[in-house]
This record gives C-alpha cells, sequence and structure tokens, in this order.
C-alpha cells in the first residue's frame, strides 16, 4: 500500500495491529492479552459443559434448578427470535413485492456503479454462469455495473478461464467486466475468500476506478459469494436503502440470503441448516444494532479504502470487515438491514455423508467467527474513542452469542438430563429428581412449536417445485424440522465447541472452500 | 406506489417491550415451576386455598398388561417408561398399591409417601395359571413334544397351561420321531445337580439342615459367619441361608443400595407403623450387629440384610428369579414360589407351581421343572397374541 492510500486511511486504521489476526502476530504484553482472549472462549464453553456435569454429580439439587431456569429461558427466547422471524418475514415478503426501480426514480443515481465481487475457486462452469446471469436479469443499467471475478492462482489456469469465457461472451454488456487472478502464497496472508476480495479490490481500483475517475464515493461494493444469485432489485433496493439511510458511508447493508438456489435436490439435513441459517439472518435483520455482516453483503468503495480493503488474514473474514469498519470509525458503522434476499446455495456433496461432512466443516468455519470476539474486545480496550457503553454491551453480547452458541443446545438436550443419572442417591428420591425430565419434556415441547413457525416460513421461501421432484417433498420439507434438536447440536454445538478449541490451543484454521455444484 | 416500504424494521421500543414482557415471564415462571418440580401444590380443599406439599410413587412392574391403584383408584397417568408408573401430587400418609390383572396374581403394598419425595416400589405379578413348556424326549419334525402316555393331562396339565402344542402317541415306536437336544441337555442338568438335591434330602433326612443348592456357583463364605452353609450371588445381591432362616444381604456401596433396604430416619414406633414390625425390629438388631451393620445417610437408614418370608415351610432350593435381584426362587414344601426382598409392610409371595414330587433349576435365567418323570420350562408371563 503506498505512502498516499496509507494517509488516505482512517488514523485509527493505520495502527500496525489494526488487521492482527492471532497473538502470534503481536508481541509483548499485547500478544499476551490476545493469547488470552483467544483462551477465553473455549474455557468458558468447557467449564460450562463440564460445570454442569459436576454440579450434576455434587450438587444435583442446584444442577436441577439451573436446568429448569435454563428450559424455561430458552422458550421464551424461542418465542423471542420467532417473533423476529415471523416479523422478518412479513417484510421480507413485502420488499419483494415492491417496484424498486420506480422507488428509485426519485432520487439522483446514475452517478453511482455498482461493483460487484464474486470471488471464486473451483467451483463448475455452471455456478459461475447462474450467479452470472442473475446480474444479466437484474433490473438495472447493466452499465452501472462493475463485474470482478476473482480467481484464484491456486486453483489452476482452468479455473481461470473460465471467467475469462464468461468475460470474453458477457463482458461487453456491463460497464466494466474484470478478470483477477489472486497470486498464491502472499507473505501475511490466509489462501481463501479474505484474501482473495484483499487482491481483486485493489486491481480494480488500480485497472478500473482510478483509470476511469470513479470517485470512491459513487462506488457501492457488493462482495458476495461465487454462489449468490441476485434477485432482479437487488441494486435497486440497494440504491434505496443507501439514498436514505442516515449515514450511507459508515453503514454497511445486508440482505438477506436464501439459501435456495439447490434446495431441491439438497438433502434434509441440509435443507434444515440452510434455512436455519436463513433465519438466523432474518432475526439479525430485526435487531440490527446487534448484528454483524454475513456472508453476501454490500458497503461503500470509500469505506474499504478509508480501512485499507479489510483483512486478508482471516478466517470469518465476511463479518470482520464489519468489525474493521466499527473500530476504525470510532463505532461509528452500521449494519443496515435490506430484508431483501439474495439466492444461495445450500451444502451438498455427492454422497449423504460427504453432504454431513460438509455441512459440518462449513458450519466450524462460521463459528470460527469466535476470532472476531478476540479482535473486537482487544481493539475496544485500545480505541477509546468507541463509547464503553457501546464497547461493554458489543463485548457481552457477541461473548453470549458465541457462548450460548456452542453451550445452549449441548446444555438442552443433553445435561438437562445429566442431574438424574449423576446426581446422589439423596436426590433420586426426591419429587425434584422425578419431575425434572417431565418439566424439561414438556418445556422442550413448547419449545417445539417454534418449529412450526420455521416450517410454515420454510415453506412459503422455498422456490417453486421443479418438474421431477414429487409433492411428497413438501410434506418432507415440513415434517424435517424435526431434527432441529440434532441438527443444534450436530451441526452448531459441536463445531463451534471444535472451533472454540483450536483456537483455545492456538491451533489456528484455515479457510475451507464450501464445494459448490450445479446438476 | 408508495415511494417508501410500509414495514419498517422492528421498532427497538417495540422490541424492548417485548424482551421485559418476557423476562417478567420468566421471573414468575420460575419460582412457579421450582415449586412445583419440589412437590409443592395449590390446594384448593375446604374451600380454602392453601399451598400443600406432596410426594409421589414410582412404580414399576414387570409386566406391560397390569393395572395399578393407588388406594382403590386406578391410576391413569401415563407411564414414565413402558413398564414403570410416576404417581404425583400423593399427600403424605400410608398409600396402598395394588398392582393387579385379571390372569395375574395380584401384588398389593401399603407404604407411607412422604413430602418432595417419591417412595420407589417394584411389583411383580405371576400367572395365576402355571405356563409350562413341555421337554420331551422325542419331538415330531415339526417339534412338537411328544408324550408316550395321557396321563400327563390328569397329572400336570390339569392345572397348568401348556405354552405349546404337544400330542399323545398310543405306539411306543419313535421310529417317526426326533430325539429332542434340549431334553438330553435338562436331563443332564437334573443329573448332575441330582445329587446336591438328593443331599437336601438327605440333610432333612438326617435332621442337618433343610436347605439344598443346585445351580448357582456356590462362594466361599467370606464372613465370620460359622453356620452359612452356600451362597448365591447376583450383582451386589448375595442370598444366604443362616440357622434355618433365608436371607438376602446388599454387598455393594452404600451409594446404590437398593431403597427397599431403607427407612426414613426416624424412631422405632413410627418405623414399626409405617413400614411393619419386623422392619423396626430388624433395623434395632441391626444397630448392634457387626456383621451386618447400618448405613445410615442424612434423611434414612438403611439395613443390608433381609429375611426373606418362606411361609414358614422348608426350603429345598433357593435361587435369584430370572433376571431379576429383587426377586427369589424358592422351592418349599407344596410348590414353587416367588418371593420378593422388599419386606416394607409384607413381602409379598406368589406360587409359581404347585407340586410336592418336584425338582427346580434356574439356568441361565431359565427355569427348569422336573414333576416326576416330566420336564417342563415355566413361562413367568402370559404371552401376548
Amino acid at each position: 500500500m503506498s505512502q498516499e492510500e496509507q494517509s488516505h486511511m482512517l488514523p485509527y486504521a493505520r495502527r500496525p495491529d489494526f488487521k492482527v489476526a492471532r497473538a502470534n502476530e503481536l508481541s509483548g504484553t499485547d500478544r499476551r492479552f490476545y493469547r488470552f482472549l483467544e483462551i477465553v472462549p473455549g474455557v468458558a464453553a468447557w467449564a460450562t459443559i463440564i460445570g454442569i456435569i459436576l454440579a450434576s454429580i455434587y450438587t444435583p439439587f442446584i444442577a436441577a434448578y439451573f436446568i429448569i431456569a435454563f428450559s424455561i429461558y430458552w422458550v421464551l427466547k424461542t418465542i423471542f427470535l420467532s417473533y423476529h422471524v415471523r416479523y422478518n418475514w412479513k417484510r421480507l415478503k413485502h420488499h419483494m413485492e415492491l417496484d424498486w426501480e420506480k422507488m428509485v426514480q426519485r432520487f439522483s443515481y446514475d452517478k453511482f456503479y455498482h461493483l460487484v465481487i464474486f470471488p471464486y475457486y473451483k467451483e463448475p462452469a455452471g455456478v459461475l454462469e447462474e450467479t452470472l446471469n442473475g446480474l444479466l436479469e437484474a433490473k438495472y443499467d447493466p452499465k452501472k455495473l462493475i463485474v470482478v471475478f476473482a480467481a484464484e492462482e491456486r486453483a489452476g489456469v482452468e479455473a481461470q478461464t473460465l471467467a475469462t469465457n464468461l468475460k470474453e461472451k458477457h463482458g461487453d454488456r456491463f460497464g466494466h467486466f474484470l478478470v483477477t487472478t489472486h497470486p498464491d502464497n502472499i507473505v501475511g496472508e490466509i489462501a481463501g475468500k479474505g484474501s482473495n476480495v484483499h487482491w481483486a479490490l485493489k486491481q480494480v481500483k488500480e485497472q478500473v476506478i482510478d483509470v476511469h475517475n470513479i470517485p470512491y464515493k459513487n462506488i457501492l461494493t457488493s462482495i458476495f459469494d461465487i454462489d449468490t444469485v441476485i434477485y432482479p432489485d437487488y441494486f435497486n433496493c440497494l440504491i434505496w436503502f443507501f439514498m436514505t439511510v442516515e449515514n450511507p458511508y459508515k453503514s454497511c447493508f445486508q440482505p438477506v440470503p436464501l439459501f435456495t438456489n439447490n434446495l431441491w435436490e439438497a438433502t434434509a439435513f441440509s435443507r434444515v441448516m440452510a434455512m436455519s441459517s436463513t433465519f438466523w439472518q432474518m432475526i439479525m435483520q430485526e435487531r440490527p444494532e446487534k448484528a454483524a455482516t454475513f456472508s453476501s453483503h454490500s458497503v461503500s468503495f470509500q469505506a474499504l479504502y478509508e480501512i485499507g480493503y479489510g483483512q486478508a488474514n482471516v478466517v470469518s473474514e465476511d463479518s470482520r470487515i464489519f468489525w474493521n469498519l466499527m473500530i476504525a470509525n470510532d463505532g461509528e458503522f452500521q449494519v443496515v438491514s435490506m430484508s431483501y434476499p439474495i439466492a444461495m446455495d445450500a451444502t451438498t456433496a455427492d454422497t449423504f455423508w460427504g453432504t454431513i461432512k460438509n455441512i459440518y466443516r462449513q458450519h466450524r468455519r462460521w463459528t470460527y467467527g469466535v476470532e472476531n470476539w478476540c479482535y473486537i474486545v482487544y481493539h475496544f480496550t485500545k480505541n477509546k474513542a468507541i463509547p464503553l457503553r457501546k464497547r461493554w454491551g458489543v463485548a457481552l453480547l457477541q461473548g453470549e452469542g458465541y457462548w450460548s452458541l456452542v453451550t445452549n443446545p449441548i446444555m438442552l438436550f443433553i445435561l438437562g438430563w445429566a442431574p438424574i443419572f449423576l446426581g446422589t442417591p439423596e436426590f433420586h428420591q426426591t419429587v425434584l429428581s422425578y419431575e425434572l425430565p417431565i418439566i424439561v419434556r414438556n418445556l422442550l415441547i413448547v419449545a417445539m412449536f417454534g418449529l412450526v413457525v420455521s416450517a410454515v416460513i420454510s415453506l412459503s421461501l422455498t422456490p417453486p417445485r421443479p418438474d421431477g421432484h414429487s409433492r411428497f417433498r413438501y410434506i418432507v420439507m415440513m415434517l424435517q424440522w424435526i431434527m432441529v434438536p440434532m441438527t443444534m447440536i450436530v451441526f452448531s454445538a459441536i463445531p463451534g465447541l471444535d472451533a472454540q478449541t483450536r483456537l483455545m490451543f492456538g491451533r489456528y484454521m484455515g479457510f475451507w472452500v464450501t464445494p459448490k455444484a450445479r446438476k | 406506489m408508495n415511494n417508501e416500504p410500509l414495514i419498517q424494521v422492528l421498532p427497538y421500543k417495540h422490541r424492548s417491550r417485548f424482551f421485559w414482557i418476557l423476562v417478567l415471564i420468566f421471573l414468575i415462571t420460575l419460582p412457579v415451576l421450582i415449586f412445583y418440580t419440589t412437590g409443592y401444590r395449590l390446594s384448593f380443599e375446604n374451600e380454602e386455598t392453601s399451598i400443600v406439599t406432596t410426594g409421589g410413587m414410582y412404580v414399576t412392574t414387570d409386566n406391560l398388561d397390569v393395572d395399578v391403584y393407588l388406594d382403590e383408584e386406578k391410576v391413569d397417568s401415563p407411564r414414565l417408561f413402558r413398564s414403570a408408573y410416576y404417581i404425583q401430587n400423593i399427600n403424605s400418609d400410608q398409600h396402598r398399591i395394588v398392582v393387579q390383572s385379571p390372569e395375574y396374581q395380584t401384588w398389593v403394598k401399603v407404604l407411607p409417601v412422604d413430602s418432595r419425595v417419591v417412595t420407589e416400589v417394584s411389583a411383580f405379578n405371576l400367572p395365576t395359571i402355571p405356563r409350562l413348556r413341555p421337554i420331551t424326549l422325542y419331538q415330531t419334525a415339526t417339534g412338537t413334544s411328544v408324550y408316550f402316555t395321557k396321563d400327563i393331562t390328569n397329572k400336570v396339565f390339569a392345572e397348568a397351561t401348556s405354552t405349546e402344542p404337544y400330542q399323545y402317541s398310543a405306539s411306543l415306536a419313535t421310529t417317526s420321531y426326533q430325539v429332542n437336544g434340549e431334553f438330553v441337555f435338562v436331563e443332564s442338568l437334573f443329573g448332575t445337580t441330582s445329587s446336591s438335591t438328593k443331599s437336601v434330602f438327605g440333610k432333612l433326612l438326617e435332621g442337618i439342615g433343610t436347605f439344598g443348592f443346585a445351580t448357582a456357583t456356590p462362594v466361599q463364605a467370606t464372613t465370620a459367619i460359622a453356620t452359612i452353609e452356600e451362597k448365591t450371588l447376583r450383582g451386589d445381591m448375595e442370598l444366604f441361608d443362616q440357622d434355618g432362616e433365608l436371607y438376602a444381604r446388599w454387598l455393594g456401596s452404600a451409594s446404590a443400595v437398593p431403597n427397599y433396604f431403607c427407612v426414613t430416619k426416624s424412631s422405632f414406633a413410627s418405623t414399626s407403623q409405617r413400614y411393619g414390625e419386623h422392619v423396626a425390629v430388624a433395623i434395632k438388631e441391626a444397630e448392634s450387629s457387626t456383621s451386618s451393620p447400618l448405613i445410615i445417610e442424612n434423611n434414612r437408614t438403611c439395613r443390608t440384610q433381609i429375611k426373606l418370608d418362606r411361609l414358614r415351610q422348608d426350603v429345598f432350593y433357593y435361587n435369584f428369579f430370572p433376571n431379576s435381584s429383587d426377586l427369589v426362587l424358592m422351592q418349599l414344601q407344596d410348590g414353587i414360589y416367588v418371593t420378593e426382598i422388599d419386606d416394607r409392610a409384607w413381602q409379598n409371595t406368589q406360587l409359581l407351581y404347585a407340586g410336592t414330587d418336584i425338582q427346580t433349576i434356574v439356568e441361565n435365567d431359565v427355569i427348569y421343572i422336573r414333576d416326576g418323570e416330566y420336564y417342563f420350562q415355566i413361562a413367568t408371563q402370559i404371552e401376548s397374541n
């Protein structure tokens, strides 16, 4: 990065430790503090699990009361979250029905360009083509789009040729079309989406933006996963939000990812996990002050430029970019929920066990987002310009999120029975010992009503049934939700615990690319 | 078309209000559920609302076709598990529990229920008419047992039911039949143990002792009781005879002692009233015993030894009932009986098979008997159709 570019960066973003990814990149007290932070989530999770087991053995009465309290909390949390999902579902449906093209006509937005970056690795041509078709079918002037297909050198020439072919075929239909190739083995980077995007942003700046003197403030950058197929009004919707929010250059714009591209081909496990991820994002849409960016999202190029395009050395780059922006802007950065969908792929594989493995790995990668908590807390101790209340609020909220992700399903569906099996003989004689499983079971049944809401909403978001798929599949799609307790443990809690344990022991993860395919 | 979306993000105030309502619900529900699960209930008796404490009863049965009655009222509550009933909301008092079924013998017990505590009890019900599976030397090609005399019907099946079809053969010719390997095996069982069985009779005749031991592995005496002859072990439970009486003894850890060895810590009179005088006496005796000391925990006193009810008859054979360490099979003078070790209130003893000229063996949790010259396996349940 040139000195001039450095000087354009926000003051806090110029710090040498601004883009720290792990403890060993620091030294002295900072290193020790960061390492401590890396240990905290794993220790908290394991201490909770082991603590409940020990409490069940030595103080079963207290453990039983705690489990009852926790079960009530879970029911109320389910009600609370279902309320958010249902509300966002209404908003999402409403936004999908709106004519955004007409709505943005009152704004003068001709000066704006949409820079759309698609990092990819070895995904097949079909995935890239479908993604590009989404852009071509958008209700937006394609000449205002700067399309970047960001290839990886390590994926080989064949992978790079896919994008080059697309450029030859469709390049002239867009304002600009660039194919970049992220070099392999750049020191200080982690191979993956983050470093690829980082490279692509620098390339597009040099090769397109600066060449054509496009003001950075007039570029809205959408960083999309390669399987992202946009809905036709995405760019209009984005413009509308950009033009109407109070501080558009201090905002990230988050659509709702619907993992529906291949939903009819995916297994029940895959569908449940995909829809569960969608629901979580729908919940976050209704409480944006607690959200960070996830997966595909948009932000002004100016904001990215001011922080040096984010980090190339982390796994969870999609959320990290928001925290980079938030911390560099002294807390003055927000997530704007668009409640407008983008379509992506549910995780699949050729075989059942392959699918299970891929879902596990993908969720382990997502839950490794706990690395962001270390980053946030570290910088919250450094950047005193961020209001103290906000620092504490965000740190606790994010910490609770990662802790509950790992511990809650295990506590609820496994450890809830621990006092019954591990408790003292004195405990076993009590009414409490006999009533505990009954009350926990009944509370879980009440909580399961939240799944009914999920089932109904998920069906409404499912794409039309393609030929060759039986109507019976709809029934399966309703019934699949009974797997949620199991999927919460196998694909949320355990991969989360896996990720946190790795971080705790300093066995840092790399970026695992989720395989994509089209049938 | 409106220039603004009609639906805005869920307002923070709205969410916050909803959140605090849920917090309020949590704060109200938590103590209510804790009190409920601990045994507290609202009572509306005598037109007065009051809070009462209740206990429970946990009844396990070895039979799925039985009905459970508490104080003469049928228990309709769903089972906690397939063969277990958890009865809630029981006042602190003595309660009569009955487990019965038309074709089974009835099991009855009167037990105390205390506040916030669950009284555990295990019932068993044997068929009223013995269920026998014939084991004959010869079988047809399809496996049907063959008797060469019609006398069997009068002798055995007049008061028992066969679980499998059998047939008579007027001819003594055996060429069209197959030799039943099981018969050979069972006959050898009785043959190899016949000496010990005979020795029982021998002991009886000699006036040395009443007890015999058939199949269970004899264990060397580990205690100082010189009069102990033989012992039978299943898990941590031991059966032994001493001074003409039959006993069950718990050898395991204090934490795992079966609940029927224990009573709530109280006075002799109270224990006598709640569990029967024999229990109170047994605890008093155990207080000074060095061979089977009491286990005293926070709120209960546990014996480690219980005397079994032999119906004032001589015992020719005893062993654990198949697949159970709580029930004992006893061959007495007039038949084979099953009794429970649990002596709270009384020990339920049920007749399994009546007869005087019989021998019994339990092998691999199967009860075989020899009645005269005939061999059978006894079924302990009625087969479901």
